[in-house]
């Protein structure tokens, strides 16, 4: 239902003197959801945005989760963001400036969309 | 309480050696018994108090030599440690209720240092047959040579080229102690998963005294020490896996002034075995001790 029948409908029902509270609550519910940042935390390989990825995790409606096995929904950066997710942050190269030692897991981009 | 020290004689080959240093690990299926296995569970059923720190244990004979002592494994301990090495007074039981829908985060056990040094060993068995839907203990191969405090690492979710340690009751896990690990999700309707824990000590200096293979030759074989070439997930600038690998192997061999970080296709450089010995092998490995051999002071 298009938010502005939504409105429409509490105000007859004020007109009538009928609108109660439960009706008016689940009318903000629907015209004003509650936003929800997901995240999407993808280890690439390297920095490319083509690059192999080799781990991941997101949060999703509040939940966390982690693909199966190989059954990875992306296998680069750039599938990610075909798929609407928006980078937030990109790898931290502080933690590759000595080429001797490896801090992490690969190079990190976290990802985000608001549903 | 006796002194748990143990002595015996090594049982892993230069080849096992360097795949240690490697993976970071070694698996030894269904090592100790499954009467050990169901006896060390029933004193834990009968001991709630203990459950989950069941170090009295240590004090029965039964337990000592029949799954701290284990042959294969403590020949394989000999090997790493060296001689005269010594039990830790501790024993953990991880048990893990089923189902658990959410992995535990990545994390190093508390006390780890990240060192070239192999002076303790972190080792799990399974306390039951255990499969992947009882969440079991899932290791990060080669990870003992990234740097990453558990604090830094939680975050991580599924990474590719893990390892379950799933296998039948008594299935011993060596590891290096900063191997990246946790628990897996538990898909199982019911039930409860043992794990013990436990670790061992070095008391004497590193040695090559392990067995040394005819066959082998750590100076030409140089892929044995590459993590990629053996399945590895690409995670560290290209050949720094063989570096690493190669550098714990000779402070094992008692020889890590020796290491050097040469780069280019110097040794440890993964190796075509036909062209013979790698440029720059360390001088105790090499058929030429005496060469003179480069230097690459770092900028």
């Amino acid at each position: 239902m298009q938010n502005h029948q939504v409105i429409q409908d509490c105000l007859d029902q004020f007109d009538k003197g009928t609108l109660t509270r439960e009706q008016l609550s689940e009318a903000f519910d629907q015209v004003l959801p509650r936003r929800c940042q997901d995240l999407l935390y993808l280890q690439a390989a390297e920095t490319g945005l083509d690059v192999r990825l080799i781990g991941m995790r997101m949060l999703v409606n509040g939940e966390l989760w982690e693909p199966e096995d190989d059954d990875w929904p992306y296998s680069c950066v750039m599938d990610a963001i075909k798929d609407g997710w928006r980078v937030i942050s990109f790898p931290n190269m502080s933690l590759s400036l000595n080429e001797n030692r490896t801090y992490g897991l690969g190079f990190e981009f976290i990802l985000e969309k608001c549903q | 309480m006796t002194t748990l020290v143990h002595d015996c004689e090594p049982t892993l080959t230069d080849r096992q050696v360097i795949q240690f240093c490697r993976d970071g690990y070694m698996e030894f299926p269904s090592e100790v018994a499954q009467d050990v296995v169901d006896r060390a569970i029933a004193f834990i059923e009968d001991n709630p108090d203990h459950r989950r720190q069941p170090v009295t244990l240590l004090e029965e004979d039964w337990f000592l030599e029949g799954l701290i002592f284990a042959p294969a494994v403590v020949g394989a301990v000999r090997s790493l440690l060296g001689k005269g090495f010594q039990l830790a007074r501790m024993l953990a039981n991880h048990d893990g209720k089923c189902p658990e829908p959410q992995p535990l985060g990545w994390h190093v056990d508390g006390g780890n240092m990240h060192t070239y040094a192999l002076n303790y060993l972190q080792v799990f068995c399974l306390m039951q047959d255990t499969t992947e839907d009882m969440g079991p203990t899932e290791l990060l191969p080669g990870s003992h040579f990234i740097l990453g405090q558990s604090a830094l690492v939680s975050h991580y979710g599924a990474i590719r080229g893990t390892k379950k340690c799933v296998g039948p009751a008594g299935t011993v896990f060596i590891t290096c102690y900063p191997i990246w690990h946790r628990r897996s999700k538990a898909t199982a309707a019911s039930g409860t998963r043992h794990l013990f824990k436990y670790n061992y000590a070095r008391t004497s200096p590193p040695t090559r005294d392990w067995i040394i293979e005819p066959d082998f030759d750590p100076a030409v074989d140089t892929r044995e020490f590459s993590h990629l070439e053996h399945g590895g997930l690409f995670m560290r600038r290209n050949i720094l896996d063989c570096y690493d690998a190669a550098h714990m192997y000779l402070w094992l061999c008692g020889l890590e002034r020796e290491m050097r970080y040469l780069g280019g296709h110097t040794w440890p450089m993964p190796n075509n075995t036909d062209i013979g010995e790698m440029r720059a092998a360390p001088p105790s490995l090499s058929t030429t001790p005496d060469a003179w051999r480069p230097d690459a002071p770092p900028i």
